[in-house]
């Protein structure tokens, strides 16, 4: 949907999922949509060198998210949550409708 | 001037000027400023630049390698100082707005650009607000405490942020530095 504005499908499918799933690392992107690993850091390197998205360490992992400091978040996720009213429901559900909510220990999913 | 033993705002003024010389604007932003507005009293070693326009980081390197730094990951290291020099990509912005008005310190021919004392507290809240960064709270009172702050300034941005009860409970902090 995003391709001729991004250049890239995979590049809309990155910042999909990082806007539904909140923070993920280049390999569990990569492994969702059986991307390269190599494709997706670096995809993912440079939107953070534009601005668009953050990271963080969290023990021995790089996590990253979309900026809440880039100018143009708020339309950003806009053009992204339209995006989503385009993509058929299996695929929606199947890479961007996570459970985020808390689960606790030893409670069967 | 001399790289070796030279301190943060005058490598910050060398940089700025040797750049805006060969056509490249930049505004010194981030805790660079704060280490400018507190008199050292907060120590950074982190130069962060924003440039004005999109610029190909090979002619940024290329510039700068002619005052003996080198390319190391993101950032210019210079052997003969600690202080590290990165490029941030446009626009200047703090939270969602653009800045319109850029702070000169000047000397003697040279100029540096840099946030503005309200600015400069309004970018270390915007750490504290969007990641709960306390050291980048302790910052901004610092410089609250040393400069002329527009509150009023701050409390706008602030809302418009969609960070009113957090400044609220901030404000008071920034207010007894001042």
């Amino acid at each position: 949907m995003l391709e001729p504005l991004l250049e890239s499908e995979k590049k809309e499918k990155i910042l999909l999922y990082l806007y539904t799933n909140g923070e993920a690392y280049p390999r569990e992107i990569a492994k969702a949509f059986r991307f390269y690993i190599n494709t997706v850091q670096n995809q993912m390197l440079n939107l953070e060198i534009g601005g668009v998205l953050y990271s963080r360490l969290k023990g021995k992992v790089r996590l990253f998210g979309i900026n809440p400091r880039y100018p143009f978040k708020k339309e950003l996720e806009a053009l992204l949550e339209k995006t989503l009213k385009f993509i058929p429901d299996e695929e929606k559900e199947k890479f961007y409708t996570p459970r985020l909510r808390p689960r606790r220990t030893g409670k069967p999913l | 001037m001399k790289i070796k033993g030279i301190s943060l705002k005058d490598l910050a003024i060398l940089i700025c000027d040797y750049l805006a010389k060969n056509d490249i604007e930049t505004v010194l932003t981030g805790g660079a400023c704060v280490s400018i507005y507190t008199s050292d009293k907060y120590v950074s070693y982190d130069l962060d630049f924003v440039l004005l326009s999109y610029i190909s980081r090979k002619k940024i390197k290329s510039l700068l390698e002619r005052l003996g730094f080198q390319e190391k990951g993101r950032h210019l290291k210079h052997e003969d100082t600690p202080f590290l020099v990165e490029f941030l990509a446009p626009p200047l912005s703090i939270g969602e707005e653009p800045i319109n008005e850029i702070n000169e310190i000047r000397k003697g021919n040279m100029v540096l650009r840099l946030l503005s004392p309200t600015d400069c507290v309004k970018d270390r809240l915007a750490a504290f607000y969007h990641w709960n960064d306390r050291q980048s709270l302790e910052q901004a009172i610092m410089v609250c405490g040393d400069n002329d702050i527009d509150l009023e300034e701050v409390k706008r941005w602030s809302i418009h942020e969609g960070m009113e009860i957090k400044y609220d409970g901030i404000k008071r902090k920034l207010q007894r530095e001042k």
